[in-house]
This record gives structure tokens, C-alpha cells and sequence, in this order.
């Protein structure tokens, strides 16, 4: 057998990509990218004086973007369960911190594991009832509600005097900053605690899972998601891997629930609405800013996502004068403007081409 | 080594469209055998696949592999046991991921999956020495995206991973139609070489009567839904692809399109 022809084409066509691009390994672009986007970042929240207290708040829901990346990326499956399952880890989190007097860093364990109940009962509704993705997490979010409720017992749990994960270092961070920067720091500390216990968290969480898409399982998963029939005809029972994947994801949700009620102060019942449009836009954006190549790369992105999402929504509700309630319009037009960029840039590269074509036949 | 044993599936039943697609057919296959089955379209090859690989179970019927009664087992299940290559180049392997990380899964056939990573240096070496007798170059683009392969180049891809862990059955639905004549001679190459050199028993379906007379020791002609003919032996090496026409058409009730005939 000779070389063929269609190799030795598509062997030109990858040089060629190669000479159009910088020849860059993906990685470091993607690091490029970062560095850039953290930069002007930091320089709109330095002038526009955007409270550090948004990056705190953007890492403690950045688990939502990534749970949200698995099921409409990795698995393409539509789960809307989020909405429910965020809710759920906050009230398992809260209802054992304050009732049940449970130590604040066993509850995170306990509302991943709430979490990722909620997602098995979206995947057990599609697997065994093949009920469309859509509609049965839609189900399972309604049914969420009470479960919720339930756990709390009320409809709010204010966490306000109790120990949560971020109080042992609270002392501590304060004296430091105030000894090092001025006693100006002293209204920050608290925030700046949110940002260090935070990034630990997400970080580590972030680092378990590139290991976890990397190994049999996880690379099984990721097929399954792409193609389905393969992964059945190489002898893997397909919805094993929706219900892992559903689990795992709605299980980063109720963890992300945890931290946020921790950082809030306060469990409440509604705070789980939207939370679904919030972890898109933070998928889309990260994707827009960062442009992942890998799955590791495309978890950083969803978290840098919900940073940059919290990050500008602060801001703009700042500038803007806007009141909270105003959240939800925000994030849906920005899961709009997204979604619609790419025909509207394909619709003007039509136009262009037609109008170019026609000037050279006059 | 595998049975059909009066297998019948019938689909849409009780109502106006009702189909029978295999009609109590029952067929012997023995190890190593290189089985070319040909038949117009709709005479019931590929729902016969389809029952085999478990994608469509039988409504009555027996399907015995290696004494094994494998009629209820899920179509994943049958994997384990059973390669199999579709006409569509893009159905056998996964985009988004390399060649590695397809070959990879394909590996993994057979055993239960483990929270190992999925890098090994040792699959890595095996994997390219594999690509390297293919000559496509591709035992040099391991870490290529899939997606950015050549119909042929997938196609042989698949076929690889199709065969990798040696299965007791390879099914072949036509795995050459979609590629351009080029590419279908060297997968159809690349077919007999690795039948060969992992020692398989192989059911191909195809189109092509010169295909069918070329390749395999038997060749099975179907029709409506029944397996009308069945040519091994002495009769299979003599045969050619006019004397195949010429036998199909002295057969009762064979309705077959010139198209077939003439491919």
C-alpha cells in the first residue's frame, strides 16, 4: 500500500494551518489569553472601582459554569436541573451547619453528594423513561422546590452567627492586611478570605476533574457525548455515562450551593432561580475570552467565565444604578448575545461577499 | 461459532405498514470463516446485522454465538464480542477526541473500565506500530483530532479499532460504499490483512458482485428477507461475478435491481 492521496492532502492542509497561525502550542495561547484577560480585568475593576467582594462571589458560583459545561458540552445533554440541584446543596449545607451543628467543611461533602442525587434523578427519568433531557430536568427542578423547602424547614436559614468555612481564617487575614496595607484593608479582609478559601476549593475541585476526563472512565465519557452509537459498539453501556456525567455535574452545583450560602450568610429557598442561564453565560464567555482547546482548558475557561459574568455584572449594576431583581434580564441577554453572535457575524460575511461580488460585475 | 437459529423480525406489526425483515432465517457460521453477503436493497442484510449486534432484537428466534445464547443481550453487551464497521466513516470513530483516545476506548473492549488514565506509554508504542503498517502516515499524527481525517483515513481507523481486541466476530456493513474507489481498494486491503493477521471470522455485506466473488470463502445471497442461496466450497472457487448474475437471476421470485447487478 502507497501513501494515499487523501492523506498526503490533508497533510498539506495541516501545514497550512500551521503557516496561518503562529506555530504555538494550544496551551500557551490559552495562557496568553488568560493573562490577558485577568489583566483588563483587573484594570476595569481598579477604575470603574468594582468591589472585590464580585470575585469572590464569581469563584463560589464558578462550579455551576463547569457542571453546566459537562452536561451541554461534554455529555450534549440539555439538563436544566441546576436549578435545582444548586438550592439543594445550599439547604443541605445550611440545615446541617445550623441544626444539625455539623463542622462547615463535612457539609460540602454532604451537599456534592445532595447534588449529585438530584442529577441521578433527571438520568434515571431519561434512561428509564426516555424522557426527553429537557423536560425531565425541568421535572426534576420543580420537584426540587419542595425538597428543599423540606431540608430547610423554612424558607429562609441565616448562617449569620454560626462557623462556616471561611470564619477560622477571618482573625487572621484581618490582622495581616491591616499590618501590611493600612487600616483601609480592614472593611476587605473578609472578602479577601472568600477569594483565598474559594480559589482552593475551585482549585482543587478543577484539578480533580482534569484527572478524573483523563482517565478511562472520564475519556468514555467525553465519547459518549459525541458519539453515543461508538461507545455502545466498543461494549460500554452509554447511559452508565449520562448518569455519571449528570451526577458529577449536578454534583459540582450543590457544592457551588454550599459555598455561596456560606459567602451569603443566609440559605434561601429561591436562590436557585436562573442559576442555569448564569452557568451558560459563564460557559459561552469563557469560551468567547479563552478559546479552549482541551477539556482542562475548557473547565478554567466556564470558571473564568462566571468570573468575568459576576465580575461585569457587579460593575454594570453599579454604573447603571440597576437593582437586583434586574439580574435575570441581564444574564439572558447575555446567553442571547452569545448564542446569536455567530449567526450574526456569518450574516454579515454573507452580505459583505455578495455586496463585494456584485461591485466587480459592475 | 455463530447461529441463526429461525430468527424472524417484523416491524410496524399490526399495522398497515407491517414489514417482515427477516423472515425465519437461519444461518451457520464456522470460525474463520469470510462471509460476503450480497442482496438488493431492503432484502433484510442490514436488519440482519442490526439482530446480530443486538441493535434490533428478534421477535422470536435463537442467536447462539460461541454456545453462547446471546439473544437478549443488550447491544453493548454483544460488543464485547462483536467489531463491527458501518458505511458511515463518521459513525465508527468519536470527533473531539485523537487517534489515540479513540484507539484508546477501542482497547478497552471487552473489560470493565477503570479509573487508570488513559495515557500508557505501552498503548501508545502498540498503537503506533499498528498505524505504521497501514503506510497513511497516520502512526505520526497520534494526537490529531479525528474530525480532521480523510473518509478513508477514519475508515481505517475504525477498522483498527474494530479489530484491536480480537474479537470473536467482525461485522462489515458495506464499509466501503462512501469512500472514493482509491480508498476502498486500500480499506478492502487493509480488511484482509487484518482479518488475517488477528485470525477473524468475518461477515461482510456489499454491493458490489466483484467484491463479493474476490473476497471471503462463501457467499450468502439474500432476498426479501430470506436467505435465498449459499455458496462455500468447491462451487465458491470457481465462481465469478457473471456466473453469480446469471445464478441469481435463474432463481425463483428474486426481484433485484439492474443497479445491483450490474455493480
Amino acid at each position: 500500500m502507497a501513501v494515499s492521496d487523501s492523506a498526503g492532502t490533508s497533510v498539506a492542509k495541516a501545514k497550512n494551518r500551521r503557516a496561518l497561525s503562529p506555530s504555538l502550542p494550544s496551551g500557551v495561547w490559552f495562557l496568553i489569553r488568560f493573562v490577558v484577560v485577568a489583566a483588563i480585568t483587573w484594570f476595569v475593576m481598579s477604575r470603574a472601582n468594582v468591589n472585590i467582594g464580585s470575585i469572590g462571589q464569581g469563584l463560589g458560583l464558578a462550579l455551576v459554569g463547569v457542571g453546566v459545561y459537562i452536561t451541554f458540552r461534554v455529555l450534549n445533554f440539555p439538563d436544566l436541573s441546576v436549578d435545582g440541584s444548586f438550592p439543594i446543596g445550599g439547604a443541605v449545607c445550611a440545615a446541617l451547619i445550623s441544626t444539625y451543628g455539623i463542622t462547615a467543611e463535612f457539609t460540602l461533602l454532604a451537599s456534592f453528594i445532595a447534588g449529585a442525587l438530584t442529577g441521578l434523578a433527571t438520568a434515571l427519568i431519561h434512561v428509564t423513561f426516555k424522557i426527553e433531557g429537557l423536560l425531565a430536568s425541568i421535572i426534576v427542578a420543580t420537584g426540587a422546590y419542595t425538597i428543599t423547602l423540606r431540608t430547610m424547614g423554612t424558607s429562609n436559614i441565616p448562617l449569620l452567627n454560626e462557623r462556616t468555612i471561611l470564619t477560622p481564617y477571618e482573625d487572621g487575614m484581618r490582622n495581616f492586611l491591616v499590618g501590611a496595607f493600612g487600616d483601609e484593608w480592614r472593611r476587605q479582609s473578609n472578602n479577601m478570605v472568600e477569594i483565598v478559601v474559594f480559589l482552593v476549593v475551585v482549585g482543587g475541585v478543577l484539578a480533580l476533574l482534569n484527572w478524573f476526563f483523563r482517565t478511562e472512565i472520564g475519556l468514555t465519557l467525553r465519547a459518549a457525548g459525541r458519539n453515543a452509537q461508538m461507545v455502545r459498539a466498543l461494549g460500554t453501556d452509554d447511559k452508565r455515562m449520562i448518569v455519571l456525567g449528570l451526577m458529577v455535574s449536578n454534583g459540582l452545583a450543590g457544592l457551588a450551593g454550599a459555598l455561596a450560602v456560606q459567602q451569603l450568610g443566609f440559605a434561601d429557598v429561591q436562590m436557585g432561580v436562573g442559576m442555569i442561564i448564569r452557568g451558560l453565560a459563564a460557559v459561552m464567555i469563557g469560551e468567547v475570552l479563552l478559546r479552549p482547546k482541551t477539556v482542562g482548558q475548557a473547565i478554567v475557561a466556564a470558571s473564568v467565565g462566571m468570573l468575568v459574568f459576576e465580575i461585569s455584572r457587579a460593575w454594570v449594576f453599579a454604573a447603571l444604578d440597576l437593582n437586583a431583581s434586574d439580574v435575570r434580564l441581564v444574564s439572558a441577554l447575555v446567553v442571547l448575545s452569545a448564542l446569536a453572535a455567530p449567526n450574526i457575524a456569518q450574516r454579515w460575511r454573507d452580505w459583505r461577499r455578495r455586496r463585494n461580488a456584485t461591485a466587480e460585475v459592475a | 461459532m455463530l447461529t441463526l437459529d429461525n430468527v424472524r423480525v417484523t416491524f410496524n406489526a399490526g399495522t398497515p405498514s407491517e414489514v417482515t425483515a427477516l423472515n425465519d432465517v437461519s444461518l451457520d457460521v464456522n470460525e474463520g470463516d469470510f462471509v460476503t453477503i450480497i442482496g438488493a436493497n431492503g432484502a433484510g442484510k442490514s436488519t440482519l446485522f442490526n439482530i446480530i449486534a443486538g441493535t434490533v432484537l428478534a421477535d422470536r428466534g435463537k442467536i447462539v454465538l460461541d454456545d453462547n445464547d446471546i439473544s437478549n443481550y443488550a447491544e453493548y453487551r454483544r460488543s464485547n464480542y462483536i467489531g463491527r464497521v458501518f458505511q458511515n466513516p463518521g459513525m465508527g470513530t468519536c470527533p473531539g477526541l485523537s487517534i489515540y483516545e479513540n484507539l484508546k476506548l477501542a482497547s478497552m473492549r471487552g473489560r470493565s473500565l477503570t479509573y487508570r488514565p488513559g495515557y500508557q506509554r505501552k498503548d501508545a508504542v502498540r498503537f503506533r506500530e499498528l498505524l505504521a503498517q497501514f503506510d497513511m502516515g497516520l502512526e505520526n499524527r497520534m494526537d490529531t483530532d479525528v474530525a480532521m481525517l480523510s473518509g478513508g483515513q477514519r475508515q481505517a481507523i475504525t477498522l483498527l479499532m474494530a479489530t484491536i481486541t480480537q474479537p470473536k466476530l467482525l461485522l462489515l456493513d458495506e464499509h466501503t460504499a462512501a469512500l472514493d474507489p482509491n480508498a476502498a481498494v486500500q480499506i478492502l486491503d487493509l480488511t484482509e490483512v487484518l482479518a488475517e493477521q488477528f485470525k477473524l471470522t468475518v461477515i461482510m455485506i456489499t454491493h458490489s458482485m466483484q467484491q463479493a466473488c474476490t473476497m471471503g470463502n462463501r457467499i450468502v445471497m439474500m432476498n426479501r428477507g430470506e436467505v435465498i442461496d449459499d455458496i462455500y466450497g468447491e462451487e465458491r472457487h470457481t465462481i465469478i461475478a457473471e456466473n453469480l448474475i446469471e445464478r441469481f437471476r435463474n432463481i425463483k421470485n428474486v426481484t433485484l435491481s439492474d443497479r445491483t447487478l450490474l455493480s
